[in-house]
């Protein structure tokens, strides 16, 4: 059903045009709706985002509202606050260097040159390392900020992070728990994984932050910030555990079998034979599954966190920008879509790549 | 486990049962294997042959009867298991190379992390077994680069690597084509020549006829017949083995 | 004793009651834990305070409520309200996902274009972002005084208003009864008829059954009509607020439309996916024995990819069922939000949470149950395709 034709030599610019898109009438028809409607969206989008949008503060609130377009001003005005929340003004750009920080590992766990245990672990923890050093403060002359003041995208960032960094090696446990020879030990994780999996997010964010603190002895309980990444992780763990449940099924039997006639020990086999090979298979499945996560770090507006969408409801709730919630909203998406976008596009290639290798 | 044994078989197997659920796979085994004895087994498909060798090393568990590799029992202690593992090689129908690791890699992994042997002396044995396999030169290729052939004879040197006492070989020629066979048909044939206790699953009866010293006919999880190999191939009295043979040799 | 851990059995058995006696006491120790807390603020464990009146209302329901009514009534509107929001969203984000799925499917280049930056903007954006937006957007909306109108229809922000007929529940019910079967019988009649009936016959059969069913609930509508009032029931502006008409919070639209726009994006894909799996020579054979293309797609295409797609849609209405709980986030209150706010207001914690579980459970189990069945009954017979 693809349309991928072989060109004839040489045809002409025009007949060309006609044979991609008028073939048929049907096949017309099709493509005048489609170009309408692209044209009529992208139209409107460019007038609205572009040729009528005020783009300047110094009109201030009311010139902007009066104009027809969008009231990029707004951003102009307030985007310390979406990006760093209530982080004092003038340490911020220690917030900006740690989101910086968190993306620099990101990109490098996206190279195949990192992707050995020990390294990925050494990129990670310094990356986390460096971002709760920066955030917090308090060594190296820089001063103190504790976390009820971090917000923003570079708290979203973190809860993402942190997310990760205690969910994967608990995914793992959970994975390797679950696919255990000893009946009761298979079992009673599983009944974990599935319980966990068929909760909504909400609710053991919610748990985690509010209910938590009753079931649990005072000096257990930690700050609700740590709470809630430790059941966001709970959560990434229980689907990232079936992925490399998965990846570890893909993997021949013979080659634990191979690994057992060579004397090697249950974690040796594990470590060294199984692991890689299961994560390998693993991995777009478990870039998807980061993809997903990120996504979902932004629940933790709803227990009460002042991460990015609630920095933004913020950023337009109060007084004289009340009315360009939408530009808001575009802004903090876009900010979204750039992360979102370029991790599954990466995901994609990276499905494609080993597709490829595998013939 | 103690490797400088005085004497007494390498291995020995008495009264040996072993089931699949009600499936009754070994039944009341008892075989002994001398040191530096090479053994071949032969048998239809189902007949308990695979998993009588994988008895030796554990990769599967028996009910019934004693196994002792060396002096050491096969039991329930993990020790010995452990033990008895690092001293028994086996080379698989299918290779089971590490597909994530290069040929030298494969080699010196087990004998690194098992042996704890220092990496240059776990690197110059690899090398010295790669070269005694006919295949140096492959050092640093993934397996997935090696055709069928070679990627057995590195299978071979992978568990030289750990320099064990005892070879287990399970239908090493059977997944490989025609031309591929000799070559690592003559790779056993020269560990053979070298004094290595093998006990081999295959239906080579050439190299059967060549370098055993008693070739043992499996059916229906029994042994039927045990005999040297002229004797086996030349005078058998049984039926069900005239008829194995006559089906093996007959074309 | 060493010799002892030394043995495998021995061990194994070590391990897992270890494992196990670990988990339940840890979960033992929260229980009491939480229990002694909660007594110290006097607060009787145990499952009596679901006959107790709640003393708050809720915002969205559709079974009466007052303030007066027990918290298990409360519960199960909850439940109700989770099940039509997901119900909506699910219906509606099944069939934006079929229009762009198709398109993205399409041999027409421009009409793939359109499929896939639908699906690239509205996939790689957090629902509950998309949530706020469209609460923002419609609670926005002019006031009822100056409300905009179309079909009858009221754009307000306090909530969409539209015309309904002035019958009594239980007819209004028993009539949204026949439209269903209306659409669902042709559907069965469809499927169980098979090929066995030349095509013509089959349709006149389909037609027939929905014209039967839609006639019902005309009467149906007709005979519960209130005495005294006109058939349909248009809202209209009445001193300062709007009167007459059936009122659709902005909560309950915002989440429906993020739902569907979003739920959309994803259900495209698997759409997508589903016909990418039909195999090319299913296609040239049914071709080649001269079905015309609509026979095509719709005897051969269409069947082949439903069932290719069927196991990830299911696992995909899972995940919108469980999306409902973002109702929190603008307060409608599903679910979740019932559960919220009894732990609120009544401190039974423990109790709540449990709830919260056994309800999510029973509606994945059952949703899962459902298109098990489904999936059966239409799995190809056989191993001879991907079923």
């Amino acid at each position: 059903m693809e349309m991928v034709v072989v060109a004839p030599p040489a045809p002409g610019r025009l007949e060309d045009l006609k044979r991609r898109f008028f073939a048929t009438p049907l096949q017309a028809l099709l493509s005048l709706i489609s170009l309408a409607i692209m044209a009529f969206i992208v139209w409107k989008l460019l007038n609205w985002a572009v040729f009528s949008a005020v783009f300047t503060v110094s009109g201030g609130p009311e010139a902007c509202q009066a104009a027809a377009g969008a009231c990029w001003s707004v951003i102009a005005a307030r985007w310390r606050i979406i990006l760093f929340g209530l982080y004092p003004f003038e340490e911020q750009w220690r917030s900006a260097l740690a989101c910086v920080a968190v993306v620099v590992m990101t990109v490098l766990s996206c190279m195949p040159a990192f992707w050995t245990g020990r390294r990925i672990a050494l990129v990670w923890g310094t990356g986390t390392g460096l971002y709760y050093v920066l955030m917090k403060g308090g060594v190296l002359g820089l001063p103190y900020v504790g976390e009820e003041a971090w917000g923003g995208l570079a708290l979203t960032l973190f809860i993402f992070v942190t997310t990760c960094l205690i969910g994967f090696p608990l995914a793992i446990c959970l994975a390797l728990l679950r696919r255990s020879d000893l009946p009761w030990i298979s079992r009673t994780t599983g009944l974990i994984i599935d319980g966990v999996r068929s909760l909504p997010l909400i609710s053991i964010l919610f748990t985690f932050a509010v209910v938590l603190p009753f079931a649990l002895p005072q000096w257990l309980q930690g700050d609700k910030l740590y709470r809630v990444i430790l059941g966001s992780a709970l959560f990434f763990s229980a689907y990232q555990a079936e992925i490399v449940r998965g990846g570890m099924q893909g993997v021949p039997a013979g080659q634990e079998e191979a690994a057992m006639a060579l004397g090697m020990s249950y974690w040796q086999r594990i470590g060294r034979i199984v692991l890689p090979q299961a994560m390998r298979n693993a991995l777009p499945a478990t870039i998807n599954q980061f993809v997903i996560s990120f996504k979902e770090t932004s629940l933790v507006v709803i227990v009460g966190f002042f991460e990015i969408l609630a920095s933004g409801n913020a950023a337009y709730g109060t007084g004289e920008w009340r009315f360009a919630y939408v530009e808001v909203y575009a802004f903090i998406a876009f900010i979204y879509f750039v992360f979102v976008f370029s991790l599954s596009r990466y995901g994609a290639y990276l499905e494609r790549r080993m597709a490829v290798g595998e013939r | 486990m103690n490797s400088t044994l005085p004497s007494g078989p390498a291995v020995r197997i008495e009264g040996l049962d072993k089931y699949y659920g009600s499936f009754h796979a070994l039944r009341t085994i008892n075989l002994s294997v001398e040191r530096g004895e090479r053994i071949v087994i032969c048998g239809p498909s189902g007949s308990g042959k695979s998993t009588l060798i994988r008895c030796v090393n554990r990769l599967e568990q028996h009910d019934g009867g004693r196994i002792t590799v060396l002096g050491t029992e096969l039991n329930d202690d993990v020790g010995n298991i452990d033990g008895i593992r690092r001293e028994v090689g086996m080379v698989f129908q299918h290779f089971n190379l590490f597909p994530h690791m290069t040929v030298l890699e494969n080699c010196m992994i087990a004998p690194m992390i098992v042996r704890k042997r220092p990496r240059a002396e776990a690197e110059t044995t690899a090398r010295r077994f790669l070269e005694k396999v006919r295949i140096p030169e492959q050092a640093m290729k993934f397996p997935g680069q090696l055709s069928g052939g070679q990627q057995q004879r590195v299978a071979i040197a992978r568990a030289l690597c750990m320099q064990p006492q005892i070879m287990l070989f399970d239908e090493p020629t059977s997944a490989l084509d025609p031309e591929m066979i000799a070559e690592v048909l003559d790779v056993m044939v020269t560990l053979a020549s070298e004094g290595m206790t093998m006990i081999c699953v295959t239906h080579e009866m050439g190299f059967a006829r060549r370098v055993a010293d008693r070739v043992i006919f499996m059916d229906g999880g029994e042994i039927v017949e045990e005999a040297p190999p002229e004797a086996f191939f030349t005078s058998s009295r049984n039926e069900r083995t005239r008829q194995f043979l006559s089906q093996v040799l007959g074309h | 004793m060493v010799s002892l851990l030394r043995n495998q059995k021995v061990r194994n058995a070590l391990l897992q009651v270890l494992y196990v006696g670990s988990l339940a006491a840890m979960i033992l120790a929260c229980v009491m834990i939480a229990r002694r807390n909660l007594a110290e603020q006097g607060i009787t464990s145990g499952f009596d305070f679901l006959y107790k009146s709640t003393g708050w209302d809720v915002n969205f329901s559709l079974l009466p409520a007052t303030a007066n009514d027990p918290y298990w009534w409360f519960f199960l509107i909850g439940i109700v309200n989770t099940l039509f929001l997901g119900g909506t969203g699910l219906i509606l984000a099944t069939i934006v996902g079929t229009i762009v799925g198709l398109a993205r499917t399409s041999a027409n280049e421009l009409a793939r274009l359109l499929g896939r930056t639908y699906v690239d903007i509205f996939r790689n954006i957090p629902l509950i972002l998309q949530v706020f937006f469209w609460y923002a957007l419609i609670t926005h909306l002019p006031t009822p005084r100056a409300a905009h109108e179309a079909f009858g229809m009221l754009l307000t922000s306090r909530g969409l208003y539209v015309p309904i007929p002035n019958v009594g529940g239980i007819a209004f019910a028993a009539a949204i009864l026949a439209v269903i079967a209306a659409i669902a019988l042709p559907l069965w009649l469809g499927r169980t008829s098979r090929l066995s009936q030349p095509f013509g016959e089959r349709l006149g059969i389909q037609l027939a059954s929905a014209a039967t069913a839609l006639a019902t609930a005309a009467v149906i509508l007709a005979l519960g009509r209130l005495p005294d009032v006109p058939m349909l029931d248009f809202p209209a502006l009445q001193g300062l607020n709007l009167q007459g008409g059936l009122r659709i919070p902005p909560e309950f639209s915002a989440l429906a439309i993020a739902i569907a726009i979003y739920g959309g994006s994803y259900i495209a894909e698997i759409v997508r996916g589903g016909f990418k799996a039909v195999g090319k020579g299913q296609m040239e054979a049914a071709q080649s024995v001269g079905l015309s293309p609509w026979r095509v797609f719709t005897l051969v295409r269409l069947p082949l990819a439903l069932r290719a797609m069927l196991p990830i849609l299911a696992n995909q209405y899972v995940w919108l069922m469980k999306a409902t709980t973002m109702g929190i986030a603008v307060g409608f209150t599903d679910f979740f939000m019932i559960v919220a706010l009894t732990i609120n207001h009544s401190g039974q914690t423990l109790e709540a949470i449990g709830i919260l579980m056994g309800g999510f459970l029973a509606i994945n189990l059952s949703l899962a149950a459902v298109f098990n069945r489904i999936n059966k009954a239409i799995a190809l017979k056989g191993n001879q395709l991907r079923g």
